[in-house]
């Protein structure tokens, strides 16, 4: 079963511990679990990531000083199944990835993620967790050189008995670094969701900025959702904020849209695909867009 | 030629009943003004038409022709010819106008319009009623003046081609040019398959959009309907003579005892 698209000229495609297929430009490279990106000039390039029941895989991506790279990222995992990755994003290095979900899977699968940024770096990272899963996701960030610069954003959906728990950490280790995380979540009939979002300023990083919003939006009486926004700061000479709210859709808001004719169903599905849109504002491409919205058609169901 | 007949329309909010009975039959051709002071009715009547969740209907009929109105959901209504210019239209962040106004218009169409056409349709409303070009790509009335939010409700009303447009003070926020140019854009619409409820505290409105027919709603009931006579005399004399025809009206605000610092104190232990 493929349950991607092949749109970029550029991909590579996993199947377990097998890289099946790939088609690379010039300056990227592939060995042993591990690919690195050399490219003078900017690129977009597709990775998939199929993985059976039980099996845990394990990749690293590493960005050389002052490449450009769009990643569009496809994960399908089976029960069971663990996804291990790590990039290491050189001076310079500027990385937007669009990470999209698409397991099906009855039992938890688990991701692992860990992204190390030097001087400069500038990471921008969206996460489309719309997946009929349940999940254990962790994603870590670590500024580990001045000026370096990371955006997550997450858009989540857990529905019918899905259990979905997401931590996000961005933690800071040099001065005059910025981080912020925007994580957006609506829950369904009996899901459950939880998001834990962490920002640390370790001491002597003055002038670094964290800032968080962890939102979740509930549809239905027996669902379970907790955002919770953590802030440890160890530094005077630092900005930060946060915001979290759980609340359900605003009744107004669903009135003003019906009462243009659009039905409870349609207007629930439009201010949903607005709510977590930012997601896919991470890479500019068409495809990705359809595909969101072609997704998102299950809120209302 | 269609009808909306409204008969002895009882609507509460929770335990409060506020409107006590209201008649009022409009057929399309015609445009009705309501006036009335604050507080008496005017909203709850316009939203409770359209079915707003908060409004009770206790008793009594809306029928538009055969259809019972008040059996239909908020989208049907919609659908069926109603639409409700809101006196304070929400802001609903990530859901861009031209998604909005597309779904809408698709809404009452058996086949999606064409983007090609909407675009078109848009762009040529858009410069009718002086609007920012980049209205399609900003999201839904957020970050939107007073003027903006009022004209993108006469947008909407021009897009959808209502049978009755119910307009909750479209008037307020405008500047004189915004009202001009909304009036021009109701004046449009005038013809026997459209028909217009105003509600508006203002003369100058009903100047420009002259209503066939003038009613006055006080305390949650219609105590005075006529011509375009009773606009010029309630922006003469205000509301004090309907009191002194014997009629109760309702004064928005409690009056209650003040309980503020050190100068309210002797004011609250009068009232002890």
């Amino acid at each position: 079963m493929n349950n991607f698209e092949l749109t970029s000229s550029y991909y590579v495609i996993f199947k377990n511990q097998e890289c099946i297929q790939s088609s690379l430009p010039d300056g990227v490279s592939y060995r042993d679990h591990h690919l690195v990106f050399q490219n003078k000039k900017p690129i977009e390039i597709q990775t998939i990531f199929v993985l059976n029941q039980d099996v845990e895989f394990s990749i690293e991506y590493t960005f050389e000083k002052n490449t450009d790279v769009s990643i569009i990222e496809t994960k399908i995992l089976e029960d069971h199944a663990i996804f291990n990755k790590k990039m290491n994003l050189k001076e310079q290095a500027i990385v937007h990835i669009f990470n999209e979900n698409s397991s099906i899977s009855n039992d938890t699968t688990q991701c692992h993620e860990e992204v190390y940024l030097q001087r400069d770096a500038v990471c921008q990272c969206g996460y489309a967790e719309l997946s009929d899963s349940s999940i254990k996701g962790e994603y870590l960030y670590y500024l580990d050189g001045e000026n370096a610069d990371v955006k997550v954003r997450m858009a989540i959906l857990s529905r019918e008995k899905e259990n979905k728990y997401f931590k996000i950490l961005i933690q800071h280790n040099q001065p005059h670094t910025y981080g912020q995380m925007d994580n957006y979540g609506v829950v369904k009939d009996q899901g459950h969701l939880v998001i834990d979002g962490i920002g640390t300023i370790t001491k002597g990083q003055h002038g670094s900025a964290s800032h968080q919003t962890n939102k979740i939006m509930v549809f239905d009486q027996d669902c379970i959702a907790s955002a919770n926004p953590y802030l440890f700061i160890d530094d005077f000479d630092v900005k930060a904020s946060h915001a979290a709210g759980v609340g359900k859709m605003d009744e107004e808001h669903l009135y003003y849209l019906q009462s243009r004719g659009l039905t409870k169903k349609q207007a629930m599905q439009l201010i949903t695909y607005g709510y977590l849109k930012p997601v896919i504002e991470v890479i500019d491409n068409e495809m990705l867009k359809e595909r969101f919205e072609t997704v998102l058609s299950k809120v209302g169901a | 030629m269609s009808t909306l007949l409204i008969k002895d329309l009882h609507v509460s909010v929770g335990e409060k009943e506020i409107l006590k009975g209201i008649n009022l039959e409009m057929k399309t051709g015609e445009i009705h003004a309501i006036m009335g002071p604050n507080g008496n009715g005017k909203s709850t009547l316009l939203s409770a038409i359209m079915g707003h969740p908060k409004y009770t209907v206790t008793s009594g009929s809306i029928m538009l022709d055969e259809q019972n109105v008040l059996n239909m959901s908020v989208d049907e209504r919609s659908r069926a010819g109603l639409f409700l210019g809101m006196q304070y239209p929400q802001e609903i962040p990530g859901v861009t106008n031209s998604d909005f106004l597309k779904a809408a218009m698709n809404a009452r169409l058996e086949k999606p319009i064409s983007l090609f056409k909407f675009i078109r349709t848009l762009d040529k409303n858009i410069e009718e009623l002086n609007m920012d070009e980049n209205l399609a790509h900003r999201y839904l009335n957020e970050g939107f003046s007073g003027g903006e939010k009022k004209r993108n409700e006469i947008l909407q009303m021009k897009l959808l081609k209502p049978q009755f447009a119910l307009l909750d003070e479209i008037d307020s926020g405008l500047d004189v040019d915004a009202l001009r140019v909304v009036s021009e854009a109701i004046n449009s619409m005038r013809s026997d398959d459209f028909a217009c409820v105003m509600v508006s505290h203002y003369e100058r409105m009903f100047e420009l959009v002259k209503p066939t027919h003038v009613h006055v709603l006080v305390n949650g009931q219609i105590v005075m309907s006529g011509g375009y006579e009773l606009v010029e005399k309630i922006d003469q004399q205000g509301y004090e003579w309907i009191k002194e025809l014997g009629i109760e009206m309702k004064e928005e605000e409690e009056k209650r005892p003040i309980i503020l610092e050190s100068c309210g104190k002797k004011e609250s232990l009068k009232n002890e």
